[in-house]
């Protein structure tokens, strides 16, 4: 909310350091946003007289005067220097009053005044017109002030138009303080000073205002519904004359953030913004019925019921909206806007004024579903009070017929002129204040003497309890936020200050910390990864909806996707079932800016829906990325491109070091595994359970996520890996006896996989055998025949009880080379 | 030429030949002449048999001075040499080391979760433990067990996302639905309390989503960091000094904090928390827009509703609860210019951390 300090200071004393008042409405509570000080344009406009104007040598239309701005503008002496200006006005004498420009002005457009010639006399500075001072349109000649107005001074202290306007943020829980008084009384309690409310003097104008009395009601007033409406009052001013409003009235609405409409609109948003009172203003000829009376209406509207708002748009309502209705039809969206069709307009000579105040629920609704937020909607929505409804009413009656004439039309019986139903009256809130029990949640003796001044001064009324450390509170209805206790210490706690309260560490028994099994596995799994070359990345949850069927993912247990019902664009409509495509996009992302080498992983949730369910299946996964290289081209190191079998060794690192018992990798294929490349790809299990996948990812998949490279990929089951993780992997001896170390190569068919050969020289080897591993892969159709492929293998053999000969180790190694070329169907390598 | 001159003079060239060797292979050489099995010195011994027998003591005794003095020698110039040729071969293998090394790449972690960690371990050490909730959750858990009135405006379709809902349930809101993304991680304060009696001291990191469209200083989806202490006895007071200890470790023992009054529905009394800026430490600079001050976290007195709702009873058990943005974090520490670079996996931007 915009808060004009000069208004402000009408009802409070606003304290002189507007930096320290600034810091401490901060720090009570209310934010401030922005600080303008108004009148910043007019800096170097200053008040002058002419003194001296002579015909320009050179031209038959412009002028040379000479001005005296008074100690504006001083020479070397520090003695009043008056100023040549080249005008070219013609509605001046010598002698005049006038507005002066001077060097280093910026008036309304940017435009800077600077010393010039004009036709080779020099000007220093210019004489004003109305319109070039951005205060209207007059611009048939300068500016000319009274006789009387002082020379010399800045002009912004002439118009009085100096002000400072603080922009504050209000938060929902205060609607007193979307007020002028509200905020008063809010600087009061802050600086612990008495505030000012206008209200009682305001309406007691209405007294002396000339009125029209007549035998029936100008307007009835009908409630349909109490919850939608409290409270509604209606009064009729007849011939008032609509037309610009007092500028005192218009810089008030104005530094409020309002433009200028005309006087009886004005005088509704000075009513808002001094009492925080929504008010409306109907033409009331538009109101009629035929029998003369306005009827009103407080209805809900009926579904697609359809009206043009003040702003020109048509709205289509629905049920759970309120409209001021008359017999013929919704003239006004209720709390929210006013109807197109019975605005005041300069036309309009009589009146009907609208003070009520709607439900907030239905309010903030009927806003939400319409995108319609006003300065009316947004005070009903945080609760308006109903109790002072009608002197607020009457108050803004008395002052229309101040600015815009008329008279107020009351009748038979309402010597007040206002129709007034009141269907829920809001009572004040008894409210216990346990004073002990306040400081000992707060951490500090705070004492009873200012808990006391603090409510009362925010307008509870103090009296003591049956102890004398137990309060009794009465809340102001204009406080719907105190409801309990402890919405009362919030207030003694912000006003008393919460930077006065001692910072203490709670000491706190029986609490441990410790990390959970999931986070520490997760510790273990970032490490492993990192260690293994990868960097961690961040993508979007969110995910297109043909993501999984461009990725050619099985979808199979990956239920349905989440779809979001208001996607800020359709890239992201749903939410994402696996991390890859994200992964794919950011490997796309680096390549189309020149980084060619890529190694990413992110560990996340993806979503999993069911038909039926309300909340998806949350899953965490692993999943990474790899493409080009693990290095740069180095003066010691050529990296070969990764393959399969990059990915595959980190799948190894996260097994062993999650200790995965029973880990294999199984061949995937173009059914189970459609999205990688055919004989690149494999699940990796642990026993039966499938962890995961890793592969490269076929090559039709990539261009379709632009990357135009080899990508390897892996994605796992971050619960399924923890699952199957062992806490710990079990000590075995560390060897005392030496081994023997031998080489095997054997010449077998391609379809002879690494595994089985392994699998049958460990069964033939037997157990002195202590490990197996490929050294070699070699094929040579001339030398090795075709369909061939020659495998090396290290094996060291090892007794755990003595030396091995070198007799025993040949006889064994001699039998299982025997069995193994006899199992796979190869010979041996010579 | 008497015999023992003969082997006099062989010593005295002996010694000049290994004198003048300029490489252990010279040496070598040289004693091979002398001493091999050809050598001329094992000559002389080998013509013993020759030698007058009573000549033989004598000679014998000079042939053996001879060796022992050659091979003194031997052994001493080779001693010489092989430091000569060590020093030598050491030289000759001398590397550039400005050269780089032979290393193998570390990844890296992201910042956001480095940060995320680094806040966790802070609050580990403070006896905390780490909680998680679901990012899909209910409107219950996301306002309503969390004190939001029912028509707050962050429940709208501007500023939530909402999800289909397939239970078959409608929402009395246009284009709303029970189901949401969570805007917080404070949902997870409801779960912790309702699964477990106090003392409950957590912390929960989790990604949250709101509706603003990515820009530099905006994300749809981002990073929280919700903290719950619920005990017998806690006050205001604990509050402060755990936040405050908190931004301490996180940003510098040097930084101040300060506690602006807010509003937020689920605590009373709410605050909202400043570090004192770390660039003019609390001047007032652009970093800070003049404030001196840089807002990081939201906190407050868990609210009595929240508690209730959640079964523990209010009138014995109090507690706060705070909310910290980790990019927020992020910026303020690292003065990260654009928010979207943290969602690129800019390889180049995420090496930097």
């Amino acid at each position: 909310m915009r808060v004009s300090l000069n208004w402000l200071n009408e009802y409070v004393d606003v304290p002189s350091d507007l930096k320290e008042f600034c810091d401490r409405l901060d720090l009570t509570g209310t934010g401030v946003e922005g600080v303008e000080v108004l009148g910043d344009a007019f800096k170097n406009v200053v008040t002058g007289k002419i003194v001296s104007k002579k015909p320009h040598p050179d031209s038959d239309h412009m002028w040379v005067t000479t001005v005296d701005v008074g100690l504006c503008n001083l020479d070397e002496n520090q003695k009043p220097a008056p100023l040549q200006i080249v005008c070219g006005a013609q509605n001046f004498e010598e002698g005049n009053h006038v507005v002066v420009a001077m060097i280093g002005a910026v008036l309304p457009g940017d435009f800077v005044i600077k010393k010039s010639k004009l036709r080779g006399v020099e000007s220093c500075g210019m004489n004003c017109s109305a319109r070039e001072l951005g205060l209207g349109s007059d611009h048939s000649g300068i500016m000319i002030l009274p006789d009387d107005a002082p020379i010399g001074i800045p002009f912004a202290d002439y118009m009085k138009s100096s002000d400072t306007v603080l922009d504050l943020e209000i938060t929902p829980n205060r609607p007193d303080c979307l007020s002028m008084v509200g905020m008063a009384r809010e600087v009061g309690a802050m600086y612990r000073m008495p505030a000012r409310n206008p209200l009682s003097s305001m309406k007691a104008k209405i007294d002396s205002s000339p009125k029209i009395k007549q035998a029936n009601a100008p307007a009835t007033v009908e409630i349909a519904d109490a919850n939608r409406c409290a409270r509604y009052t209606a009064c009729v001013i007849k011939g008032v004359k609509v037309g610009p409003s007092p500028k005192w009235l218009a810089d008030r609405v104005i530094a409020s953030g309002t433009r200028s409409i005309n006087n009886i609109v004005d005088v509704t948003n000075y009513i808002l913004y001094l009492f925080g009172q929504p008010l409306h203003s109907f033409d009331y000829d538009k109101l009629l019925s035929k029998d003369g009376v306005a009827h009103i209406i407080v209805r809900g509207a009926r579904d697609n019921e359809k009206m043009t708002t003040l702003d020109g748009e048509d709205r289509v309502l629905s049920s759970d909206m309120t409209v001021i209705s008359t017999p013929d039809g919704a003239v006004a969206l209720a709390g929210v806007m006013g109807g197109m069709d019975s605005e005041v307009t300069e036309e309009t000579t009589d009146i009907l004024l609208e003070a009520a105040t709607f439900n907030h629920s239905c309010t903030s609704r009927t806003s939400r579903n319409l995108g319609l937020i006003s300065e009316a909607s947004m005070r009903y929505e945080r609760i308006v009070d109903d109790n002072p409804i009608a002197d607020i009413a009457q108050a803004a009656a008395a002052l229309i017929i101040e600015v815009a004439g008329g008279s107020l039309v009351t009748f038979d019986g309402n010597d007040i002129g206002l129709v007034d139903v009141y269907k829920e009256h809001t009572k004040p809130r008894d409210l216990t204040f346990r004073v002990k029990r306040f400081r000992s949640m707060m951490g500090e003796d705070i004492p009873q003497k200012d808990i006391e001044e603090i409510l009362g001064l925010l307008g509870c009324e103090v009296g003591e309890g049956d102890k004398a450390d137990i309060l009794h509170v009465v809340a102001p209805t204009y406080r719907p936020d105190l409801e309990r206790e402890i919405d009362l210490y919030e207030e003694v706690l912000r006003l008393f200050g919460m930077d006065k309260i001692t910072p203490t560490l709670p000491g706190g028994r029986g609490r441990n910390a410790s990390k959970s099994l999931r986070q520490e596995k997760l510790a273990l799994l970032n490490d492993t990864l990192r260690a293994s070359g990868l960097n961690e990345t961040m993508t979007y949850s969110f995910a297109r909806a043909d993501d999984i069927d461009v990725l050619r993912l099985p979808k199979e247990g990956l239920g349905l996707a989440v779809e979001l019902l208001n996607p800020l664009n359709a890239d992201q409509g749903v939410m994402r079932q696996s991390i890859i495509p994200g992964l794919l996009r950011s490997v796309s992302y680096n390549q189309n800016r020149g980084v060619k080498n890529v190694a990413l992983y992110e560990i996340g949730t993806v979503f999993f829906a069911h038909e039926g369910k309300k909340q998806p299946i949350e899953r965490q996964k692993v999943a990474g990325v790899l493409a080009g290289s693990m290095h740069e081209v180095s003066w010691n190191r050529n990296d070969a491109p990764f393959d399969f079998f990059d990915g595959k060794g980190v799948l190894e690192n996260i097994a062993r070091e999650f200790a995965i018992p029973k880990i294999r990798f199984k061949e995937a294929n173009g059914q189970d595994a459609p999205h990688l490349q055919p004989g690149r790809g494999a699940w990796m299990l642990s026993g039966g359970t499938v962890l995961g996948w890793v592969g490269e990812i076929h090559p039709e998949v990539a261009a379709a996520f632009d990357i135009n490279a080899s990508v390897v990929a892996f994605e796992l089951d971050l619960d399924q890996l923890t699952a199957v993780s062992a806490p710990a992997r079990p000590y075995t001896d560390v060897p005392v006896f030496p081994a023997m170390n031998m080489d095997v190569a054997f010449v077998v068919d391609e379809d002879i996989t690494c595994e089985k050969l392994t699998q049958f020289i460990q069964s033939a080897a037997g157990k002195l055998l202590e490990s197996v591993s490929l050294f070699d892969v070699y094929r040579d159709e001339k030398r090795l025949g075709k369909g061939k492929k020659s495998m090396a293998f290290a094996l060291c053999y090892r007794a755990q009880d003595r030396t091995l000969t070198g007799e025993e180790v040949e006889a064994v190694h001699k039998k299982m080379i025997a069995k193994v070329c006899n199992a796979c169907g190869g010979e041996v390598r010579a | 030429m008497s015999l023992t001159d003969e082997l006099a003079l062989l010593q005295t060239q002996t010694l000049g030949a290994i004198e003048a060797s300029q490489s252990v292979a010279e040496l070598e050489a040289v004693r091979i002449a002398v001493l091999g099995k050809q050598g001329t010195l094992t000559g002389y011994l080998r013509s013993m048999g020759q030698v007058a027998p009573e000549m033989r003591a004598e000679v014998g005794k000079t042939v053996n001075t001879v060796r022992v003095v050659i091979e003194e020698a031997l052994a001493s110039a080779k001693q010489t040499l092989e430091a000569k040729e060590l020093s030598e071969r050491m030289l000759a293998s001398s590397v550039d080391i400005s050269m780089p090394g032979r290393a193998q790449q570390i990844g890296t972690r992201h910042l956001i979760n480095r940060i995320s960690d680094e806040i966790s371990e802070i609050f580990l050490g403070l006896g905390y433990r780490v909680a998680q909730g679901p990012e899909v959750e209910t409107d219950y858990y996301n306002f309503t067990a969390l004190n939001a009135p029912e028509d707050h405006p962050s429940r709208g379709m501007q500023d939530t996302f909402y999800v289909k809902d397939l239970s078959g349930d409608k929402s009395g809101v246009r284009g709303e639905s029970d189901v949401l993304l969570r805007t917080q991680t404070s949902g997870v304060q409801v779960h912790v309390m309702e699964g477990q009696q106090p003392p409950i001291y957590i912390v929960a990191p989790g990604k949250v989503y709101r509706r603003d469209v990515a820009d530099p200083s905006h994300l749809p989806q981002f990073t929280q960091m919700e903290g719950l202490a619920i005990d017998k006895g806690l006050t205001f007071g604990d509050l402060k000094g755990t936040l405050d200890y908190f931004c301490k470790a996180m940003f510098g023992p040097d930084r101040k904090t300060r506690f602006r009054a807010h509003y937020f529905p689920f605590t009373e009394p709410s605050a909202e928390v400043d570090v004192s800026c770390g660039i003019c430490h609390g001047e007032g600079c652009r970093f800070c827009k003049g404030t001196g001050w840089l807002e990081i976290l939201g906190c407050g007195m868990v609210d009595p509703n929240v508690l209730r709702m959640s079964g523990i009873d209010p009138e014995e058990y109090s507690g706060f609860a705070f909310g910290v943005g980790i990019e927020r974090v992020a910026c303020l520490k690292y003065n990260v210019p654009d928010l979207r670079m943290l969602l690129d996996g800019d390889m180049r931007f995420l090496r930097q951390f």
